[in-house]
């Protein structure tokens, strides 16, 4: 489905004012890994990590800010030309993953792995650290964010240049 | 919680007979929307921020790739300009010592520590990002907007994050067990 894409500056300048907005509302960074913390903690009693510290509180505004993202996604579809539906088209990276259904959902589970495990590794994702940790001007989020993109530079291009 | 301030002004408004129906309904929303409002501002800013994301081009998969392959800096622009216009922002909170809305207290930018790992971690996580084409809040916008791999996506962030959570669960019970064997010894 081919979602209406703003210019870049526009939704730029859009997210800083979210990035700001969120700190004026509930007066804590954003983050959205950490919400995952707070889905494990619920699906499992045994896993205690996710039930003490900063997971302590499993209805944190960090899950309720998670359940809300489906739903800005869903909106923002509505603004397509075309109407919603399931969709299984991946542009470019069709090319090069595998090309049968179950190969393509296996690649996306164990790249989802590594998301996840490494988000809680690093202490933040693309938004804590990148985003929000960069407006702050945090050095550990900066130096977290360089490695972020440089990896991710370097397996692109392993992907698609091979 | 609602605060013991403004329940007492509900309920003598509702106690007055000569109230009319819509008052009432105002006067039920806004109970609720005080027993609920960090639950409901986080929705709603979660959807906010699934809207911008998908209008950004974040979940679409080209502009990860065209991006990585210095093709199109569409997500580089998103970026650079958001921190720029958050900096901004967030030094005008400092300055006026604002307070959030949701809590009546001063804003508070805490920062994310270094912990051991980092380094491995955010390498993994790259790693992930070039294979998914997606990062962990993108991906529940994705699954608004009906692509069907952000459901795979999403069981491997979940799955990630449990066996993190397992690792330093063990991690946990291993040091409380060698503690007390200690103390024994």
């Amino acid at each position: 489905m081919e979602i209406f894409v703003w210019s870049g500056w526009l939704a730029g300048l859009a997210i800083g004012l979210f990035v700001v907005l969120h700190f004026w509302l509930i007066g804590k960074p954003a983050g959205c890994s950490t919400g995952y913390g707070n889905v494990c903690g619920i699906m499992s009693r045994k896993l205690s990590y996710y039930h003490e510290g900063e997971y302590k509180n499993k209805y944190s505004v960090k899950l309720w800010f998670l359940i809300g993202i489906p739903l800005g996604g869903f909106l923002s579809s509505l603004s397509s030309t075309e109407l919603w539906h399931l969709s299984f088209d991946m542009g470019m990276y069709d090319a090069i993953l595998p090309q049968s259904i179950v190969a393509k959902a296996i690649w996306l589970i164990f790249g989802g792995i590594l998301l996840g495990f490494g988000a809680r590794l690093a202490g933040a994702c693309t938004t804590g650290h990148a985003l929000v940790g960069g407006a702050m001007l945090n050095p550990t989020s900066l130096f977290a964010a360089a490695i972020f993109f440089m990896s991710a530079f370097i397996t692109t291009h392993l992907l698609f240049d091979i | 919680m609602p605060t013991p301030e403004i329940d007492l002004n509900h309920k003598t408004e509702e106690n007055s007979p000569n109230l009319s129906r819509l008052q009432k309904m105002k006067f039920t929303i806004q109970h609720y929307y005080y027993s609920y409002r960090t639950n409901i501002s986080g929705i709603l800013l979660g959807a906010l921020f699934g809207f911008l994301m998908s209008h950004a081009g974040a979940t679409t998969y080209d502009y990860h790739a065209k991006m990585f392959l210095l093709i199109d800096l569409q997500l580089v622009k998103v970026i650079g300009t958001s921190i720029v216009v958050a900096i901004i922002g967030i030094s005008l909170l400092k300055k006026y010592k604002v307070r959030a809305i949701s809590t009546g207290v001063e804003v508070d930018f805490v920062k994310k520590k270094y912990q051991e790992g980092l380094i491995t971690g955010a390498f993994l996580f790259g790693v992930g990002w070039a294979m998914t084409a997606s990062c962990p809040g993108t991906v529940p916008a994705m699954l608004g907007e009906g692509k069907v791999g952000a459901i795979f996506t999403l069981i491997g962030l979940l799955l990630g994050t449990m066996a993190y959570g397992v690792l330093q669960t063990y991690n946990a019970h291993n040091k409380t067990l060698e503690r007390t064997h200690h103390n024994q010894d």
